[in-house]
This record gives structure tokens, sequence and C-alpha cells, in this order.
């Protein structure tokens, strides 16, 4: 996009545009970092039970000097739920970027692959039936079936698309076919399930931070803290990914074996992430555009920007899913919907030039 | 039992009219929350065309107010009316030994944290709003902490909120929920219940983050009592027992135990068998 005006003046024009372009990005990432770090502070600060500013900070900062209450609901409530709101947005929305750049698509996302409604079938075995897919771990049946069943449909995924003549359109098609399947699978669940079974069912479905608790948000940390590294690591080959296979490889990228690591990687991402905390639709699909408008294609940015955008909006989400009533919760994935979609459109009917 | 056919249910519309056409029924009594979905389908007149009448009841959405003329309306069409003014006079005598000595006492309100269906999942966590478990409350002289918060008669709460409304007393409702959750947190109050089992997991709810440092666990004022009488015409039986906890000086000689095997003696061709509530305060007694 910028690169014909860049031809066109001298070198040193050139350089000088490159240098304001990347520093103008790096600005954006630095305000995304400080409106998410607000975000997380408000999050802290904000809750039913109303305590003063100062009441917070002396918990979080000498947690030895305030009343046991105080120090657990800081602590053991309101910390694990805003960490994990940002480990969440970031890792689906990051798994959302790579879907959408190695299948070269503006549609895949873990929901779109059926990665997520995978994770959702399996939760709800365990939930429904309390059926168990390893005989191990029944305080967490919940959580691993969920990853289980996600992470063995990225794999037939993977699988169906090693047969021969099988392209990246074959396999977001076969991701939605998934899709389907697993619906149905769910709607044969709810149809089975006890009534107390069922509420529990739909709660999950809708998404909810309120699970959180210390030991998930290390899990989801660990995952994410493995998985960044590996995709930056890729960074170039990914970029150069997006002008297609065929150019791709004529700059020594091999797109298949790429796509199988990046695409078992950011299972890993999606399964982990909905597996603690329920279906949160939306984020893996626009967090990635809204960062694609900010900073472009070029992975440095692109995949930094993402998981800032990603966790941006599902802090912001956690925020208001707690304050419209106080008191009580409500589900994060219909907040993050109804906020962030007038958000994008906002967006995408604004933008100048085109975003795909 | 095994004999008789089962129906899918209306909400999740797997109702079979032709099922339900081909038994051949006098009647067909529906749950109220059916009602829209009947009517949406238009059951009601394909039915009427048989000359098969829908009746709807309600134990659920409003038990207090909907269960006398549910009954009535039962005993009506199953020509045993004398048993249902019979049983609704029982249950209104009932009731008013609890409500008599609430409004003539008029005794500060505890209050009041519903753990609805506590330990079912790991979520927590689900309560009532001012309706069904939140109606026994008010009636038995408690405060639900969540009659303004939660909308509805159900939903849940942020765990939050639970410490900071500090509840002097917590009531859980409880099932054997076996078949569902498997070895789950759920305390499995009811007909014949494990009773020792059944307070070793309530006292084991009350370690949960949200129960942290609340009137009602540091004076043991936490207990469990059967899930379905949110669903049942004998609520009073748990109005009874809720009042005998939230106010034991005014309800001393109250026996809910008592009430509910005379329940079972005069109205149910099923032997009575205790099981249906437990207390982590009965240890001190």
């Amino acid at each position: 996009m910028n690169k014909s005006t860049a031809a066109m003046t001298s070198p040193q024009q050139g350089r000088t545009f490159y240098r304001t372009m990347v520093l103008r990005r790096q600005v954006i990432l630095l305000g995304l970092l400080g409106a998410l770090f607000l975000s997380f502070c408000v999050d802290l600060a904000l809750g039913p039970a109303r305590y003063e500013l100062t009441e917070v900070l002396s918990a979080l900062l000498t947690p030895g000097s305030v009343s046991e209450q105080i120090s657990v609901i800081v602590w053991q409530i309101r910390m694990p739920v805003a960490l994990m709101a940002i480990v969440v947005g970031a890792s689906l929305s990051i798994a959302g970027a790579q879907m959408q750049t190695i299948l070269s698509n503006p549609l895949a996302s873990p929901f779109t692959l059926g990665i997520s409604a995978g994770a959702g079938f399996g939760a709800a075995l365990a939930l429904a039936f309390g059926v168990s897919i390893v005989p191990f771990a029944v305080d967490y049946i919940v959580p691993i079936n969920a990853f289980l069943v996600a992470m063995l449909t990225a794999l037939m995924i993977h699988l169906l698309s090693m047969r021969r003549g099988v392209t990246i359109e074959t396999i977001v098609l076969l991701g939605i076919a998934m899709v389907f399947i697993f619906n149905a699978l769910m709607a044969l669940i709810q149809f089975f399930a006890s009534q107390q079974a069922l509420s529990a069912v739909v709660f999950w479905t809708m998404g909810s931070l309120t699970k959180a608790t210390w030991p998930k948000v290390w899990v989801s940390l660990a995952v994410l803290a493995i998985a960044i590294p590996l995709l930056a690591r890729h960074g170039w080959a990914l970029t150069a990914m997006r002008l297609g296979d065929a150019k791709a490889e004529s700059m020594g990228v091999r797109p298949r074996r790429l796509r199988l690591q990046v695409l078992m990687l950011v299972s890993l991402l999606a399964s982990v992430s909905v597996a603690f905390v329920g279906t949160i639709g939306f984020i893996g699909l626009v967090g990635p555009h809204i960062a694609r408008m900010l900073v472009g294609e070029d992975q440095r940015f692109f995949l930094p920007a993402s998981a800032l955008c990603g966790a941006l909006i599902l802090s912001v989400g956690s925020v208001i899913s707690k304050m419209l009533i106080p008191g009580t919760v409500i589900p994060i994935g219909i907040i993050t919907s109804l906020v962030g979609i007038p958000f994008f459109l906002f967006l995408v009917l604004n933008q100048k030039k085109s975003i795909w | 039992m095994k004999d008789i056919p089962t129906f899918g249910g209306f909400k999740d519309g797997t109702f079979d009219v032709e099922q339900a056409a081909s038994l051949k029924p006098d009647v067909v009594f529906m749950n109220i929350e059916a009602q829209t979905a009947t009517e949406d389908a238009g059951y009601e007149d394909k039915l009427a065309a048989l000359g098969i009448p829908i009746v709807y009841v309600d134990f659920r959405e409003d038990p207090i107010k909907d269960t006398p003329a549910s009954i009535r309306l039962m005993g009506r069409l199953l020509d045993k009316e004398n048993e249902a003014e019979r049983f609704i006079n029982f249950s209104n005598q009932q009731m008013a030994r609890v409500t008599d000595v609430i409004e003539q006492a008029d005794p500060e309100r505890p209050r009041v944290f519903i753990d609805r269906a506590g330990g079912y999942s790991d979520d927590c966590c689900m309560s009532f709003g001012p309706h069904n478990f939140g109606d026994y409350v008010r009636i038995a002289g408690g405060q639900n902490i969540a009659d303004d918060i939660i909308p509805n008669t159900f939903g849940t709460l942020n765990p939050e909120q639970i410490i900071a409304s500090n509840p002097q007393q917590v009531v859980v409702t409880g099932g054997d929920w076996e078949a569902y959750v498997p070895g789950g947190a759920w305390v499995g109050v009811g007909p014949g219940a494990d009773m020792t089992e059944a307070r070793r997991k309530l006292e084991a709810l009350t370690h949960r983050t949200a129960m942290t440092g609340i009137d009602a666990v540091k004076h043991d004022r936490v207990h469990a009592i059967w899930h379905q009488f949110y669903n049942s015409p004998y609520y009073f039986v748990a109005i009874q027992q809720l009042a005998k906890w939230f106010h034991p000086d005014l309800f001393k000689d109250l026996d809910p135990d008592a009430t509910l095997r005379e329940l079972h003696e005069r109205f149910l061709p099923l032997t009575y068998q205790p099981g249906y509530w437990v207390s982590l305060e009965a240890e001190d007694e």
C-alpha cells in the first residue's frame, strides 16, 4: 500500500517515511498498552463491595495491613478475573490473528474453525453427564474435556487438509462443517440434560470470567508465554504468507509446515482459553481486525497489537459486565459482543482504505 | 412406574403432540412455563380438535401464589376435590405456624444467602431473586441478600457481593446429583440421605473463596436443604425449617420433621424417609 509512494521518492525520503511509520506504530502500541493498564486498574478498583481506592491500593501493596475480607476480595476474586480477562483476550485474539494469516481468510477465527465449538461440546459432556474423557483429575473434567475435544478437532482438520487437492478454502469449509456438527451434538446434550445441568451448560456457553482462579491464570499465562515467542520467531515468514503460498515459497517459507505448526499452536491457545472461561465468541475475530486497521500486516506490530486489542476489549468488557447490575455478573460474552460489535462496525465503516 | 410413558419437554420443543394424542388422555397437564411455546405451536387447537384440553399448573414460577390453585384444579379434574381441599388446608395451617409468629414477633431479619445448588459446578454462586426460595426466606423471617440484585427468580451473584453483604445465614440447596456430576461438591440431602456425608460436604463448601470471613460461617449458621422444595407443593416444610434456623428461639416447638412425616402419612402412598436437611450448627446442640 505504501510501497508505491515510497518508490517514487528518493532513498532519503523513503527512509524518513519508514522511520515515521515505525514510530507511529510504536506509539499506537504504547497507547494500547496504556489503555490496557488503565482498564486493568479500573477492573481491580471496582466491585460490589465498595472499597475506597486507597483501601484497594493498600491491599495490593501491603496485603498484611488490611482486613482478611478486603485482601481476599482483591487478591482472590478481583485479581484472577482481571488477569484472566487480559490473558484470555490476548490468547483468543492472537489465535484469530494467526488463523486469518495462515488461511488467508478474514473470517477465520477459533470459532469459525470449530475449535471453540469442540471445546464447548467437551465441556457440555462433562457438565451434563459427568462424562470424563480421561479417568483422572475429576476436579478439572470440564476444562480437560474441553481442551481434548478442541485439540482433536484441530488435528482432524489438519489430517483432512493433508489429503490431495485440499486448499485453504477447503480447510475453512471443513471448520464450518465442524461447527455445525458440534452445535448439533450440543443441542442433543441439552435435550437429554437435567434442568440443573442445562442452566450450567447455557451459562458456560455464554462465557464467564468468574470461573477464574489463580491456577487457571497461571496455566493460560504459561501457554501464552510459550506461544508468543514461537509465533514471533516465524514473524517474517507469516508476514510473507499473506502474499500467497507461491510467493511465500519463493522466499524460502514452507507454507504447509508453517501452517501446521501455527494451527497447532493457536488451537492450544484457543482451547485453553475456552476451556477455562467458556465460549467468548467474538474477540478472536474482531481483535485482529482492529489491530490490522491500526498497524497493518507486519507481524512485528500486528502480533503485539492483536494481543493488546483482544486483551483491552475483554478487560473493558469485564468492567462493564460487573458494573451493569452491581452484585451480579452478566456473562461477558454478551457484553463483549454488544459493546465490541458497534465499535467494530464504526471502525469498518469509517475505514478509508481497504482493510483486507 | 416404569410402564408410564415419558415425554419430552415443551421448553426445548421436544414434546411430541402425536404421542400425546395417541395415548388418548382425558386431559394434558402442562407447566405454566410451557404455555407460550404450546400456544405458539398451535397444540392447544390440535389437541382441542381431539377433545383433549390442556391444563396449565404451576409449582415453580410462583409456588406460594399458584400452588393452591393448581392443587385445587387437579383435585377437581381427578375427582379428588376433598383430598385437594384437605391438602390445601394442611398447607395453610402449617404456613400459619410460621407467618403468625413472624407477624406477631416482628423479629430482626437475618441476612440470608441462598446458595442455589451450591457445589454443583465450580462457578460461584447461583442464587434466587425475590421469588421462589426468595419468597420462602422472606416468609420465614429472613432477608435474602439477592432480593435487590437478581431481577427475576433465578440468577448468579458476584462472589464478591457475598463477602460484601456478609450474610448471617447461608442456605445451600442440594440433592443427589450423582448421575449428573459424579463425586461433585453438591450436598446430597433428600429422602434417606447419608447425613454424615452431607454434613461433610456442606462443611467443605464453606471453604470457598466467596464464603471468606462471613458471619454465617464464623457462627456455623450454614445449612443445606433439599433443592426440590423449589418446585414442590411441600414448600411449607422448607419454610418451617428455614424459620427454625433463622429464629431458633421463636420456633423452639416447631418440628418440620414431624410436619413432613404427617404429610406422608396423610397424603402420600410413600413411607417417610428423613434426610431433607442438614446444618452445621447441629454439632453444638
